[in-house]
């Protein structure tokens, strides 16, 4: 019965096995092509301190002396035995970081993937079930303003808005400053996680409105949504109750499979909301030119994204038993 | 009568949190150290290091007086350093600071390959308790920079986890660092320099935009701004602007183009440049003033050289500028005129023309580029302003003029810039300028037995009345501007006097930090 779970779970392990490594490759053929010294990029604004002798141990403390061919292959052994290196401007062992920042991050990313998913799904049904009238007329038309709606943009605008302009909400930060993390109220928490968390699921919530609403439309052109209406349901009965199984998988899917796009959204909301997480280690990362960190994070993010999308090709066969055969 | 008065004031703070506890002060001024505090790997070197203390320290004029040293000689042959310990110094831990963590703290950092830079120092040795020697591989008289910025360390606590986790014989002591959000201090109850006027101060994390929001809701007390923002200070908070030598200047290819490259293939020297008479009227003829107004908004001085203000600067070296006619007058003597009247002078049958080299993202440099274009079209020099990233510059600066910048709390880098050894090296002397006369005042300065008997050496190589870098000698570079850096600072805040800043806006206004006093209540 349930043997094309096994079989899909075998396929993509063996994409895994050839995407990593190709994967890790390309990333270390970036970082080492990218217009950036490491070197220069650590020492900053202290170059008249840091002499041309300190320089060399820097970057012989790095190992960076050496052909970026054998930098790679002994990034891999030390890969194999599990250990992603060490952090260059954080100085402090990849895991480590990204392990200490990776809670902050999935809370947003989580938070706003939960959001998002109900609030897309919820205003596609109901643009689906009234379609051209007038709320659907509006939910299309905020659908369409906030895809085409850069995230940065939409952080700024709601710190404006609610932050400065009506003073209800922090502008920044995980917690309020001046306090010890003993300090912080669980409410403290969720009031700085609000402006973040709309920013980052206005990113997700476009297209989720617009493929629920077409998704149920099909569903109620279909001879069975017909069927069901000419014994009298009504459509936004049809929408909230077939309707939702049509559509929940379409949604679902196209959710899960960009995860990725939530990931790389919270980049920017960490960068203006200054929120401690993976997205603000990462901008560090990269204008640090720190290798080890960028590799680990990129392997981090791959590893994400494709559970992302191997979530999304279950749901779908959960959801349609169709899709299981062709498995 | 006193106590309905205290009970009144009791009732009056709990009704106002700010002031219910004690006082603590927020700061947003950026400077987090992503590595973290450990000044072996070069933490502390701006502003104050706040959980170590240093041997030595710079007061606001910038002169050295002793921290944990309380007596410091330096030998006939420039080569050792004695110095003498306060034997009170305690690390926050409660154990006493002796001269062994001196010695290890100098040995470790100089073989960490961090951003500490020992590479002079040949030995590290503590004579007794209270008496450490540092062995130098030659003279250098820079190395005083080291004793007043490096930490010290407890070479019997020191591990791998001491970035995250410092104790330091400094006025602060750690309570939560959350990285990339806040970090939050108290005051070192065995600091030996005295009270400090918080119970907590925390410094957030963030973006400049997240720090004016913090202000402008009131919950930060100091916030670092950029000079576009100043004059809009939030109420409650004046603007506190602060002099700097972050300069920003031209500098010029010394050498004629002889087909020679450097390592990497790019072209060395620049034949319009290397006529001193060009770089010479350059200095006479920009408004410095008038590129103040420009590209900083006013805020911000004229800088006439590469350390205007600081003790081993030498004005004597200086062209005051804005005299297009002096400019003109050594333009037309050493024979470049405008024989084709097309606006721009040439010199047989070389066009006085160069292109001016700046960062395409950096607008201040973009500004102060296309200003002194301006200035200088008027004198018959067409200078074209070129934006341009980094990489183009490094491989443009050795034949073309870049707008660059400078400006520490250390003449090493009079050194690096002017030095005929640092001729091509990184963004150091980018224009191979080598001349017997500096180099020989510069090595003399580096050599020298004291600090104040340096400074006339190195103000000598700038200018020592018959030739030197600065303006009247080789005019190596045309200084234009030093930036200001600009703070919100509550109003119930007296943060003292204050240095002349460095290149690097933030951290270095916490130096006094632990003067700083509250004036309010």
């Amino acid at each position: 019965m349930s043997a094309w779970l096994p079989a899909l779970l075998a396929g993509r392990m063996i994409r895994l096995g050839w995407l990593l490594p190709l994967a890790a490759a390309g990333l270390f053929a970036l970082i080492s092509l990218a217009p950036i010294d490491p070197v220069q990029a650590y020492v900053g604004g202290r170059t008249s301190q840091i002499g041309p002798e300190q320089r060399d141990a820097i970057a012989a403390a790095w190992g960076l002396d050496r052909p970026a061919a054998e930098r790679f292959a002994s990034w891999l052994g030390q890969l194999a035995r599990g250990d992603l290196g060490q952090s260059i401007t954080f100085n402090a062992p990849v895991m480590q970081v990204i392990a200490a920042r990776l809670p902050a991050s999935m809370a947003l990313v989580g938070l706003a993937f939960a959001l998002s998913f109900v609030l897309g799904t919820l205003l596609g049904l109901a643009a689906g079930a009234t379609r051209g009238r007038w709320p659907d007329r509006v939910i299309r038309t905020i659908a369409v303003v906030l895809a085409a709606s850069p995230g940065f943009w939409v952080a700024i605008l709601l710190v404006a808005v609610f932050a400065v302009g009506l003073g209800w909400l922090p502008a920044c930060c995980a917690t309020p400053p001046g306090q010890l993390a003993s300090e912080v109220t669980p409410a403290d928490s969720l009031r700085h996680m609000v402006l973040p968390v709309a920013t980052l699921s206005v990113v997700g919530i476009a297209p989720l409105v617009l493929h629920t609403r077409q998704s149920l439309i099909a569903f109620l052109d279909s001879p069975a949504a017909r069927h069901l209406s000419a014994h009298g349901a009504s459509p936004l009965r049809l929408a909230f109750g077939p309707g939702l199984r049509h559509a929940a998988g379409v949604a679902l899917t196209l959710h899960l499979a960009s995860a990725g796009e939530l990931f790389g959204g919270s980049v920017l909301a960490e960068t203006v909301f200054a929120w401690p997480g993976l997205g603000q280690a990462t901008v560090r990362a990269a204008t640090g030119a720190d290798a080890p960190l960028l590799m680990g994070i990129g392997l981090a993010t791959l590893l994400f994204v494709f559970a992302g999308n191997l979530l999304a090709d279950i749901a779908a066969r959960l959801a349609d038993p169709r899709l299981r055969r062709v498995a | 009568m006193l106590r309905p008065l205290s009970t009144a004031v009791v009732a009056l703070s709990l009704l106002l949190p700010a002031q219910s506890e004690a006082r603590s002060l927020v700061l947003a001024i950026g400077g987090e150290p992503d590595g973290g505090f450990d000044p072996v790997m070069g933490w502390g070197h701006y502003g104050n290091p706040l959980f170590q203390s240093t041997l030595l320290r710079y007061d606001a004029e910038l002169n050295l007086v002793g921290d944990l040293a309380t007596d410091w000689s330096l030998s006939d042959d420039g080569l050792v350093w004695r110095l003498s310990l306060r034997e009170d110094a305690m690390f926050s831990d409660g154990t006493p600071l002796t001269a062994e963590d001196v010695a290890f703290t100098y040995t470790a950092a100089s073989e960490a390959g961090g951003l500490a830079d020992l590479t002079v120092l040949s030995e590290a040795r503590a004579l007794d308790n209270a008496t450490v020697e540092l062995q130098l591989s030659e003279p250098r008289i820079t190395f005083v920079s080291r004793l007043a910025t490096l930490g010290i360390v407890p070479a019997a606590s020191y591990d791998e986890g001491y970035a995250r986790q410092p104790v330091g014989s400094g006025p602060f002591q750690m309570v939560e660092w959350r990285e990339g959000e806040q970090l939050v201090v108290e005051p070192n109850p065995h600091w030996h320099g005295g009270e400090i006027a918080f119970e907590r101060v925390s410094f957030v994390f963030g973006s400049e935009e997240a720090g004016q929001a913090l202000a402008r809701t009131g919950a930060a007390d100091l916030v670092g701004v950029p000079p576009s923002m100043a004059d809009a200070a939030p109420p409650g908070m004046k603007v506190l602007h602060v002099e700097t030598v972050d300069n920003r200047g031209l500098a010029f290819p010394m050498r004629p183009r002889a087909g020679e490259t450097t390592e990497a293939g790019t072209p060395i020297g620049n034949d319009v440049t290397a006529d001193r008479a060009i770089r010479v009227a350059i200095n006479q003829a920009l408004d410095r003033g008038a590129l103040v107004a420009l590209a900083l908004n006013g805020h911000g001085r004229p800088a006439f050289g590469p350390a205007d203000g600081l003790p081993w600067d030498n004005p004597e070296a200086a062209i005051p500028g804005n005299d297009p006619a002096a400019a003109m007058a050594t333009l037309e003597a050493a024979g470049w005129t405008d024989s084709d009247g097309d606006g721009i002078r040439e010199k047989e049958g070389l066009k006085a023309a160069f292109q001016v080299l700046y960062p395409a993202s950096d607008s201040t440099r973009q500004a102060l580029a296309l200003g002194a274009s301006e200035q200088l079209r008027e004198i018959g020099i067409d200078a074209q302003p070129t934006g341009s990233s980094w990489d183009e510059i490094g491989a443009l600066m050795h034949s073309q003029v870049v707008v660059l910048g400078w400006g520490a709390h250390d003449p090493s880098e009079i050194y690096y810039l002017h030095h005929g050894d640092y001729a091509g090296v990184d963004y150091y002397n980018t224009g191979h300028y080598a001349k017997p006369a500096v180099d020989a005042h510069l090595d003399a300065a580096e050599a020298a037995t004291g600090f104040d008997e340096s400074l006339a050496e190195w103000q000598a190589a700038a200018w020592d009345g018959e030739t030197g870098f600065g303006p009247k000698g080789d005019a190596t570079w045309a200084w234009m501007v030093n930036l200001e850096h600009a703070y919100w600072v509550s109003s119930c805040l007296d943060v003292g006097p204050l240095q002349i800043h460095p290149h690097g806006h933030g951290f270095p206004i916490t130096h006094d930090l632990p003067s700083w006093r509250w004036t309010c209540e």
